[in-house]
């Protein structure tokens, strides 16, 4: 019988973006409607919705095929995730004109302004939260649904 | 309408629609089993979030912790970049 592993792969690595997304619509719309602030919502949201979700679904299909051959643990794997969204994100943020690159830093969404020196360290703790969540959430999901 | 109408209509009506007795219910109480249905949902919830904490205990390092700690402070020094972690979830 085939089980469709890879199909429930692609299903748990969806998850925890597919459950936090609305919940980060629904606070920016708030910071956006209730505080005023100028966030632009409509262009911010194209990449983590288009494109977050399904290259979480398939870095987990691609940790299923792979792990017979590597053995690696899912939350190295999914620490390797960031090192292809993070350059992907800051293409779409810079053709969409929420990401503004200036002489001592970079301007995220017109009012978070990053200094060059705090990339590095920004991209240590975005490789960290992803080692974590992949580890504790989509491990344990690929455990329940059978494929870990 | 005529007196015979009505009494007419009123005869129709009680030979369509039979009267609501003691018979008409189901002979036993189904409240018990939507309370037990539910208690079977939560119960399986429950059951979820105790394999995920079992999950989490039983893989958890001091690395991971520091980690988690590490990650928590760098949040609350600079709620800042809270949007430009959440573009990359």
């Amino acid at each position: 019988m085939n089980t469709h592993p890879y199909l429930r792969a692609y299903l748990a690595g969806v998850f925890v973006p597919t459950l936090v997304l609305p919940m980060m619509l629904a606070g920016f719309i708030t910071v956006r409607l209730v505080l005023a602030l100028p966030i632009p919502i409509e262009r911010f949201v194209v990449f983590p919705m288009a494109l977050v979700p399904t290259l979480w679904g398939l870095w987990n299909m691609l940790w299923l095929g792979s792990h017979p051959r590597t053995h690696l643990a899912v939350g190295l794997h999914g620490a390797a995730l960031p090192v292809l969204l993070m350059p992907m994100g800051a293409i779409a943020a810079s053709c969409l004109g929420i990401m503004a690159i200036g002489l001592h830093g970079v301007v995220w969404f017109n009012t978070v302004d990053v200094p060059y020196t705090l990339i590095a360290p920004i991209f240590l703790v975005v490789l960290a939260g992803y080692y974590l969540v992949w580890k504790y959430v989509v491990g344990f999901l690929n455990s329940v649904m059978g494929i870990a | 309408m005529s007196a015979f109408e009505e009494d007419r209509i009123k005869q129709l009506l009680r030979q369509a629609l039979p009267p609501v007795g003691a018979e008409s219910g189901p002979n036993i109480d189904l409240w018990p089993g939507v309370l037990r249905r539910l208690d079977e949902k939560h119960t399986a919830q429950s059951q979820l979030v105790q394999s995920w904490l079992g999950w989490v205990r039983r893989g958890s390092s001091w690395f991971d912790w520091a980690l988690l700690a590490g990650v928590a402070a760098v949040t609350v020094a600079f709620p800042a970049l809270i949007p430009l972690f959440l573009y990359y979830l």
